[in-house]
């Protein structure tokens, strides 16, 4: 039984392993952009708009939402990062409704990929939104003393992160997997349903904890700033 | 459980391009079409808000000019009733004027039919004494009238004094007798005889037919006249008449 898609390797070049989840990463990548630019090639600015148009302008209307009650900050410089983090999995927990396909959430290296990516995220939002200094100053509040701590932290929940998705996703492949030669025909269906419900939320979670790791880092300095509304932002951005 | 560090490098470049594929294709264009959508909305609340302040302007406008019509309609109306009531008392003092000319015109042609009538039943009664009394004296006294009014004439010369003798023959030699009927040679001797009798034996008698007389003789000498007269009756009649107009004019005034 495969239970990461990393040892699926389909080709190799030199060193270079081309697994399925490298494969099936670029599948969701491709539905991704190709459904985005099919929709946004002709948009409405009038009243009456196709329902796709619509669909998208919920989604990304409700991911500012979700941002701006998180951060409780102008939404437009964290959507491209946090609202990608949430429908890239999204989709790829999504597409496992397809048979054959192996979600690349499933595998540690995606989750420990997209954790990273947090993990850099978070303190480059930080020194960009406040300067080096009042960033790096927050490892050592309120004492010296918390300095390994604070880095500690960092470390862990970026790997709580990873870990957390790839469990969830992995676990849910595998409980198929086994209940599939346990008892056929209705049951994994059922579990697949659950599995993508957990998918979902799972998505939405790490998207939300990205999200208040970046706001912790960032908020320092905003703490005094009113909480900006979303047209507002909308219209500034 | 592990990790391909290989994989990993490559999902975290393929995670950065998505992100620059969806930030170019999807959040952007959505974002864009959404504020412009957002824009349009407000334009058209400020279009309908500036549309709203206009109506609203314009109906205050016409409410004022409505007042102000109205102000003008009272005004005209109190004007025209100020005109109407004057154009009313200037035509009641016309009317007045009009019946008191009316009146007064009325009063002058009664008085001049008072006249008229008066003249005209001092002529009746005149001529009606006369008939009755020329009847009467046919009747009773089998003579004429004529032969009556010489015999009173004569009783009157006869009646005169020494005094009014003598002024009736003062200067003159001629005497005429006027009567208001032809007198016969009879009653004209019986006259010359009283004359020659009562004033100057003889002077001259000539006699004359006088439309003036109503019914009488008058006797003309050079200074004084002598007359009977019936209208010296009818003088009286008509004097008694006129007192008996009066009270109805003095009554006819005070109305």
């Amino acid at each position: 039984m495969t239970i990461s898609p990393d040892s699926l390797v389909l080709w190799r070049w030199g060193p270079l392993p081309l697994n399925a989840t490298i494969v099936f990463t670029w599948l969701v990548m491709a539905v991704l952009a190709l459904a985005s630019w099919l929709i946004t090639r002709r948009l409405s600015t009038g009243t009456d708009m196709s329902r796709w148009q619509n669909l998208l302008e919920v989604v990304v209307t409700g991911i500012r939402e979700q941002i701006e009650q998180v951060s409780h900050q102008d939404p437009s410089r964290y959507l491209p990062f946090v609202g990608t983090l949430f429908l890239f999995i999204a989709m790829a927990n999504l597409l496992n409704i397809i048979p054959g396909y192996m979600a690349p959430t499933g595998s540690l290296s995606t989750t420990t990929a997209l954790a990273i990516c947090v993990f850099f995220a978070v303190p480059l939002y930080g020194i960009l939104y406040e300067g080096p200094v009042a960033y790096l100053r927050h490892y050592v509040q309120p004492t010296w003393l918390m300095l390994p701590f604070n880095i500690v932290g960092e470390i862990s929940r970026t790997i709580a992160l990873a870990v957390r998705l790839y469990g969830n996703i992995m676990s849910g492949t595998v409980i198929v997997a086994i209940l599939l030669s346990l008892t056929p025909y209705f049951f994994p269906v059922v579990m697949q349903l659950l599995g993508l419900l957990t998918g979902m939320i799972q998505a939405y979670i790490f998207a939300v904890l990205a999200m208040v790791y970046i706001a912790s880092a960032t908020s320092a300095r905003r703490r005094d700033a009113r909480p900006a509304k979303s047209g507002d932002s909308a219209s500034t951005s | 459980m592990q990790v391909d560090w290989i994989t990993v490098s490559a999902q975290i470049v393929n995670f950065l391009i998505l992100v620059w594929l969806l930030k170019r294709f999807l959040y952007q264009p959505v974002i864009r079409a959404m504020d412009s959508r957002e824009q349009r909305i407000n334009q058209r609340l400020d279009d309908a808000r500036a549309s709203q302040e206009e109506a609203d302007r314009q109906a205050a406008h016409y409410r004022e000019e409505r007042e102000e019509l109205e102000r003008q309609r009272t005004g005209l109306l109190d004007q025209a009733r100020d005109e109407a009531a004057r154009e009313k008392k200037q035509m009641l003092q016309a009317a007045r004027a009009e019946v008191r000319e009316t009146r007064a015109q009325w009063h002058r042609q009664t008085a001049q039919e008072r006249a008229e009538l008066l003249e005209n039943l001092r002529g009746r009664a005149a001529e009606a004494v006369w008939t009755t009394a020329r009847k009467t004296l046919s009747d009773l006294a089998n003579a004429t009238l004529e032969a009556q009014i010489v015999e009173v004439f004569v009783a009157r010369l006869d009646a005169l004094d020494a005094g009014e003798r003598k002024a009736l023959a003062r200067g003159s030699d001629k005497i005429r007798i006027a009567s208001a009927f032809e007198l016969d040679s009879g009653l004209r001797a019986r006259l010359t005889r009283a004359v020659h009798d009562c004033i100057a034996e003889g002077v001259e008698v000539t006699y004359a037919v006088s439309e003036e007389l109503l019914c009488g003789i008058r006797l003309d000498s050079e200074e004084q006249q002598l007359s009977w007269n019936l209208a010296d009756y009818l003088d009286g009649l008509a004097t008694r008449i006129e007192a008996a107009f009066s009270p109805r004019e003095s009554q006819q005034a005070g109305d």
